[in-house]
């Protein structure tokens, strides 16, 4: 039998009962979401879909913009391959802003690692960017049986799971860093909702970001998103490895992020249940 | 003590009383005003919830934790748990520990009964499997077979309670916090609940169970600590720890009698209730009340108007909703009428045969003539009986014990115990 001091828990030793729990939750948020809907997990395909046509209305019929923007591949491709991607990491990261005020009856009135909370929300998000990915599958099929963008399977392909990994730690460090700071400062959920909306447009999302060397193109390439979502695109569609130093730069940002975010939570945890 | 499970040594917790910065443009502004150099000062800016609190529970052991509002009852069970975390001290916990702060905590409206017991069942740190292998025991206790797959947003408040302790009472703890849950549900499933908590606790779990109720106290707990003021002002046999909290909350009105004789002003304003006083026999006021003692009732009433006639009722509570004396003047046929002006109103009672505890009291007068409502006060004049621990239930009645033999063989009685309410088992008493 183990001695414990309260309130002294270590991550490690609370490992076990956040993996235990991790699963639970995840489930709780992906049942209440689809409960009492039509559509149910459809909603998770429909989303990026609806978003691929509005775009691919926009930027090929509504605009002239198409050539403007230098996509070679057809554009419902190279748009529907971006906002998969970015859909996961929106939706998870305004999901986690409020994960712990939302469960706030949980936060003051039992204890486990709260860390949970954030955590929960980035794999519920998951499970939507994997049926969304299925979805592109079929259109990537389309694309290759109509002739317009052929598909030839490459090693690329074995590099996705480590986009992946960099894009979900990236996605968990900010989470738990917005979840925390939302508890203490509920004007984040206000500023990230505008936030959110500006970083799709210069994430390289659903246009390309300019290539010159102005002021602004290298502000907006310090953003680790462009080189996760443009390696998706890269091992999926274009069939080869991504840019070896814009990625290592978004898998390091990504590294400290995660590594920040995970401390100061632990650090802030036990003031959660007073301040929230 | 070798054996402690729990300990508590020198915890202190403080708490903020002003609201922390909020939002980003209070932490602003209040940045800018440090740096002008203009921080207001606005009182104590924090209290001690708990100072210096040392105790300690041994295996197997129920210790109840009892005290007035904001005493740090629930504080203490927080840190226990791991909610809080203490300024200074520490705490130990060995072994497997669930807490039940609040019933339900965690279900999700949407979710049904079967989820929720999965979902809170993992939550208080039961495995799915092992929510699999008790899931019929929990559904059964909490008795809501019928709605396990509706969602809990459509059950009765009773229901929710019931399951919600029904899953925290499966859980098979080594150590079990429980917070003033059994305030809930109906009396049978509050007895079910005290029931459950006692085979759990003999069967070896260590029980820390914070409460109102004296009674589930003395049913439970054979140690019990009194806080007060986030101290601790006794701990040891809950009989001692029921008596001296009694005796606590009657000098704590008797030192603030402004508190407790606050003047009544009705709507109807054509009666006025001053206030309301416990007397002994000698017209001295009454600082708790012991069972076998006459009292009267001085209540002092201001008239607005000339009223020919009117009905007195006083009405007494224990502190759960339940009605327990009602004494109406109409009813043995007194009205009482006046002109305007200030009148005392006394009511004569033989002693009442009351348990320990806190009672509350509330005055109604009606006029005779037309049934009109003149005054109705809340339940909020208490009366502190102090029964010296001698009995549980409401009713501490005089009593005494014999016990004869009713074998032909012996025309005698052979031995003979008696003993009056509260006194010593006669040493002679042998069973043959």
């Amino acid at each position: 039998m183990t001695v414990r001091a309260v309130g002294k828990n270590t991550l490690f030793s609370e490992l076990p009962r956040l993996r235990a729990l991790l699963p639970v939750l995840t489930w709780r948020d992906l049942r209440v979401r689809y409960k009492q809907s039509l559509l149910g997990v459809g909603w998770a395909v429909l989303l990026p879909f609806s978003m691929m046509l509005l775009f691919t209305f926009v930027f090929t019929r509504a605009i002239d913009g198409a050539s403007l923007l230098g996509v070679k591949m057809p554009y419902p491709l190279y748009a529907f391959a971006g906002l998969v991607p970015w859909t996961f990491f929106s939706s998870s990261l305004s999901n986690c802003v409020n994960s712990l005020v939302a469960n706030r009856n949980l936060v003051t009135k039992v204890y486990f690692p709260r860390e949970v909370f954030p955590l929960s929300c980035v794999a519920s998000a998951l499970v939507d960017f994997v049926i969304a990915m299925t979805v592109m599958i079929g259109l990537m099929a389309y694309f290759h049986f109509r002739g317009d963008w052929p598909f030839t399977p490459t090693r690329a392909l074995l590099f996705l799971p480590v986009v992946l990994i960099v894009q979900i730690a990236l996605t968990v460090g900010l989470g738990m860093i917005l979840a925390m700071a939302n508890l203490f400062y509920r004007d984040v959920r206000q500023l990230f909702a505008v936030v959110i909306q500006l970083w799709m447009f210069v994430s390289a999302v659903v246009v390309p970001l300019p290539r010159d060397d102005s002021f602004w193109a290298n502000v907006f390439a310090l953003n680790p998103l462009i080189p996760i979502i443009t390696a998706y695109r890269d091992c999926l569609l274009n069939g080869h490895f991504p840019d070896g130093g814009g990625f290592s730069y978004a898998g390091l940002v990504a590294l400290l992020f995660l590594i920040f975010g995970w401390i100061s939570f632990r650090r802030a945890a036990f003031r959660f249940a007073e301040c929230i | 003590m070798g054996g402690s499970v729990v300990t508590f040594s020198h915890v202190c917790k403080r708490f903020r009383l002003r609201e922390t910065n909020d939002t980003l443009r209070d932490l602003l502004a209040h940045g800018i005003r440090r740096l002008r150099g203009r921080t207001k000062h606005e009182g104590p800016s924090s209290f001690w919830a708990l100072d210096d609190v040392d105790f300690e529970v041994a295996r197997g052991q129920a210790v109840g934790i009892i005290g007035p509002n904001g005493a740090g009852k629930s504080t203490a069970l927080k840190l226990l748990a791991g909610i809080l975390r203490p300024d200074r001290g520490e705490l130990l916990v060995e072994g497997r520990l669930a807490a039940l702060i609040e019933v339900g905590a965690g279900f999700h409206g949407d979710l049904t009964g079967r989820e929720n017991v999965f979902l809170n069942g993992a939550i208080l740190g039961m495995t799915p499997a092992e929510v699999r292998r008790k899931l019929d025991a929990i559904v059964s206790f909490a008795g809501i077979e019928k709605f396990l797959d509706m969602p809990v947003k459509r059950y009765s408040s009773g229901m929710y309670a019931r399951l919600g302790f029904s899953i925290a009472a499966h859980v098979e703890p080594e150590v079990l916090l429980v917070d003033e849950v059994l305030s809930v549900g109906d009396a049978v499933f509050r007895l079910r609940c005290l029931e459950r908590m006692r085979k759990l606790v003999q069967d070896g779990t260590t029980l820390v169970f914070v409460t109102h109720d004296l009674d589930q106290v003395r049913s439970i707990c054979r140690r019990t600590i009194v806080l007060e003021l986030g101290r601790i002002a006794y701990q040891g046999p809950t009989r001692d720890a029921v008596g001296q909290y009694m005796s606590a909350m009657s000098r704590a009105f008797a030192d603030r009698p402004s508190d407790l004789h606050v003047q009544s002003h009705d709507r109807h304003g054509s009666v006025e209730l001053l206030d309301l006083r416990w007397l002994d026999a000698d017209f001295a006021e009454i600082v708790w009340l012991r069972p076998q003692q006459e009292i009267r009732a001085e209540l002092s009433l201001r008239l607005a108007r000339p009223i020919r006639s009117m009905v007195v009722e006083l009405n007494m509570r224990a502190a759960v909703e339940e009605p327990l004396l009602s004494f109406n003047s109409g009813r043995v046929g007194r009205m009482f009428g006046g002109d305007a002006g200030l009148y005392r109103l006394t009511l004569t009672l033989p002693a009442l045969p009351l348990s320990g505890g806190q009672y509350f009291w509330n005055a109604r007068i009606w006029d005779a003539v037309n049934g009109a409502t003149l005054l109705d006060t809340p339940f909020r004049y208490p009366m502190v009986v102090n029964d010296g621990g001698k009995a549980t239930g409401r009713l501490c009645l005089d009593h005494h014990w014999t016990l004869e033999s009713t074998e032909a063989k012996t025309s005698t009685p052979q031995s003979q115990g008696e003993m009056a309410a509260g006194g010593v088992i006669g040493e002679n008493l042998s069973i043959r």
